[in-house]
């Protein structure tokens, strides 16, 4: 895979050929991957896409059927898991319940032989650091699941591995808190500069959080990229329909250009940019995301723009924004974000409208 | 409707309470007669006296007993809890062919009578020459109790979050501390439970006992048994009533320990 942004970087971590097969499964096909110092990088995918095995092959948990691993320039392979010097942050905390929260930050450091004083000033450190300065003598089952969760990441970062790693930490979280966290995780990045492997199911989570994301679908890894790029720029359909909401249209070029003519089902067409090689003929689909398309009153697109007929099918408010569903003459129904308004009421179903969007916000994606 | 329900559950409550009554019944009359202070079997007891625990304490081979019983039930739940613990271990954390297999042998002593166990032992120790009779007794005890020991240890270490193990691990700790610091800490409430209960049925064993002890060697419930075939001596209750304070005390111990383990 290509990875030119961070090829003069120093990696912090590098797959080679990594994979893992169970009997006749491929639980992760061979992946390369670099991970420069310092990256917050987000593996990203429905539940058995592989990015809990490919972090459990990280920690040393399982065992690759192929492949390599190194971590800050060690080749980690064959290490067990307490050799490889990482820290790692579970969904469900994984404190220890015996032990208070500064044994259990305090429990790492104790492993690593640490002075006793030197523990006690780098435990207030890290408490302070996940701004939780009293807790230090409660047992975890008093605190709450967010106090709990930074614990967990005080216990990591007190020890100051080369590499932590995330698997669903605020999964157990309800949603402000866990809005909150991400916001919390980040600044603990920012601050110390670790490198982070997250491994999520949420889009937004990944969005919100990441310097880059790793998309994967089925053991592959189907994109790799920042945030922006896969939002803007998805190169596959399963890319387009995972991250962010779309509306996925057929289509097929009929003329190359810039930008190039597609046809859409029921004989309408649209202009549109090629990203990847197409001639005339090439089949795909027509990424719509619903918040570059606006209703339109009249017929006519401004310049530069597409425009298509239909009747709303549909409105939903949802506070300050709002979804329309139109249905096209072709039968396709394509979704439109708009921000709540005044009209937003007068638009009852069966209303005919045009819809528009620029041709530089839509994206072919080829078959 | 209402008054037909409240019919049924007047009757459920005193149908469980004439069961619990009819369970309980021995050993409150047991108790009854313990007090009773009497050489005769007499119920309700005349009057309160504690003559009969007194004449335990006196009367020549009771404590002696008491004592070689207590010196193979203490060792035997002690070499139960450390062939068992490390068996559940392995049971439950590992993973290697057989594993089942294993396990359902480890528990066998619970399914094969006492009886064919006994004569088993005695025929062993014969052949491999272990004469000494207080080590035939505490071998023989520790195989009785083993299958208990597993049951709760394994019952236990299945309540142990792996993923805590597992954070260990990655933290650097190497196998030895994870078990030091994580897995034996936190199973600690069930090896107390599992070695009271070894203990419990060690001290109370008979039928094994009948058949590896050797002359000499009573235990108390040997001695129990073997002096009532020649005759009820009013004594047996107050021992009866001893061994039921001892069992309380330990289950009532046992049930605070599961109470603080679940609220942990």
């Amino acid at each position: 895979m290509l990875d030119a942004p961070t090829q003069n970087l120093k990696p912090m971590v590098r797959l080679t050929g990594l994979g893992k097969t169970y009997g006749s499964v491929v639980a992760l096909h061979d992946t390369d991957l670099s991970v420069p110092a310092g990256e917050f990088l987000t593996l990203l995918g429905p539940s058995g896409s592989g990015k809990t095995t490919m972090l459990n092959l990280i920690a040393g948990m399982i065992s690759p059927s192929r492949g390599e691993i190194v971590i800050n320039g060690r080749n980690v392979t064959a290490l067990p898991a307490e050799q490889r010097g990482i820290g790692m942050v579970f969904q469900n905390y994984a404190l220890m319940p015996h032990m208070t929260v500064f044994e259990n930050i305090a429990f790492p450091l104790q492993i690593r032989k640490v002075s006793k004083e030197e523990i006690k000033r780098r435990v207030a450190e890290v408490l302070e650091i996940v701004q939780l300065p009293h807790v230090a003598d409660r047992k975890p089952r008093e605190l709450s699941g967010g106090q709990q969760q930074r614990v967990s990441i005080a216990r990591c970062i007190v020890y100051k591995p080369d590499l932590i790693l995330m698997d669903e930490p605020l999964g157990a979280l309800d949603k402000k808190l866990r809005e909150q966290m991400q916001l919390e995780i980040r600044r603990i990045h920012s601050e110390l500069k670790i490198t982070m492997l997250y491994v999520t199911h949420d889009q937004d989570e990944a969005l919100n959080m990441s310097d880059r994301i790793m998309l994967m679908n089925g053991g592959r890894v189907e994109q790799l990229g920042t945030p922006h790029e896969l939002y803007f720029e998805p190169r596959t359909q399963f890319a387009a329909d995972f991250i962010g909401a779309s509306t996925l249209i057929d289509a097929t070029v009929a003329e190359v250009g810039e930008p190039a003519l597609l046809r859409l089902p029921g004989g309408d067409s649209c202009r549109a940019f090629l990203h990847d090689r197409a001639t005339a003929g090439t089949t795909g689909k027509l990424l719509l995301r619903p918040e570059t398309l606006r209703l339109n009153q009249g017929n006519q697109a401004p310049p530069g723009h597409n425009l298509l007929q239909g009747k709303i099918a549909s409105t939903l408010v949802t506070g300050g924004t709002s979804k329309h569903f139109v249905t096209l003459e072709s039968g396709e129904t394509i979704a439109i974000q708009e921000l709540t308004n005044q009209n937003t009421a007068r638009l009852q179903p069966g209303l005919s409208v045009a819809v528009s969007w620029p041709e530089s916000a839509a994206r072919f994606l080829r078959q | 409707m209402e008054q037909r329900a409240s019919g049924w559950r007047i009757m459920l409550n005193t149908a469980v309470a004439l069961i619990l009554l009819f369970l309980l019944a021995p050993s409150l009359i047991t108790i009854a007669i313990s007090f009773g202070g009497s050489d005769q079997i007499t119920f309700p007891p005349k009057e309160f006296s504690l003559v009969l625990f007194r004449r335990f304490f006196t009367e020549e081979g009771w404590l002696s007993s008491t004592w070689l019983s207590f010196s193979i039930a203490i060792p035997s739940a002690l070499l139960a809890l450390l062939l068992g613990v490390p068996a559940a271990y392995a049971l439950t954390r590992g993973k290697f062919p057989g594993r089942r297999l294993l396990g359902l042998f480890l528990l066998s002593p619970i399914m094969v009578p006492h009886v064919a166990i006994g004569l088993a032992l005695y025929i062993y120790f014969n052949e491999i020459g272990l004469s000494h009779g207080q080590l035939r007794l505490i071998v023989a005890q520790s195989i009785a109790t083993l299958p208990f020991v597993i049951v709760t240890a394994s019952a236990g270490l299945r309540n142990i979050d792996p993923a805590l193990e597992r954070a260990a691990t990655v933290m650097g700790a190497s196998r030895l501390t994870v078990l030091r610091r994580v897995t034996l800490p936190l199973l600690l409430p069930s090896i107390v439970t599992a070695g009271l209960f070894a203990f419990l049925i060690a001290f109370d064993e008979i039928v094994i006992s009948w058949f590896v002890a050797r002359a000499g060697e009573t235990t108390l419930p040997i001695k129990m048994f073997s002096s009532i075939q020649f005759d009820f001596s009013s004594i047996l209750a107050a021992i009866s009533t001893m061994l039921t304070a001892l069992s309380v005390i330990i289950c009532i111990v046992v049930a605070s320990l599961q109470k603080e383990k679940s609220s942990a």
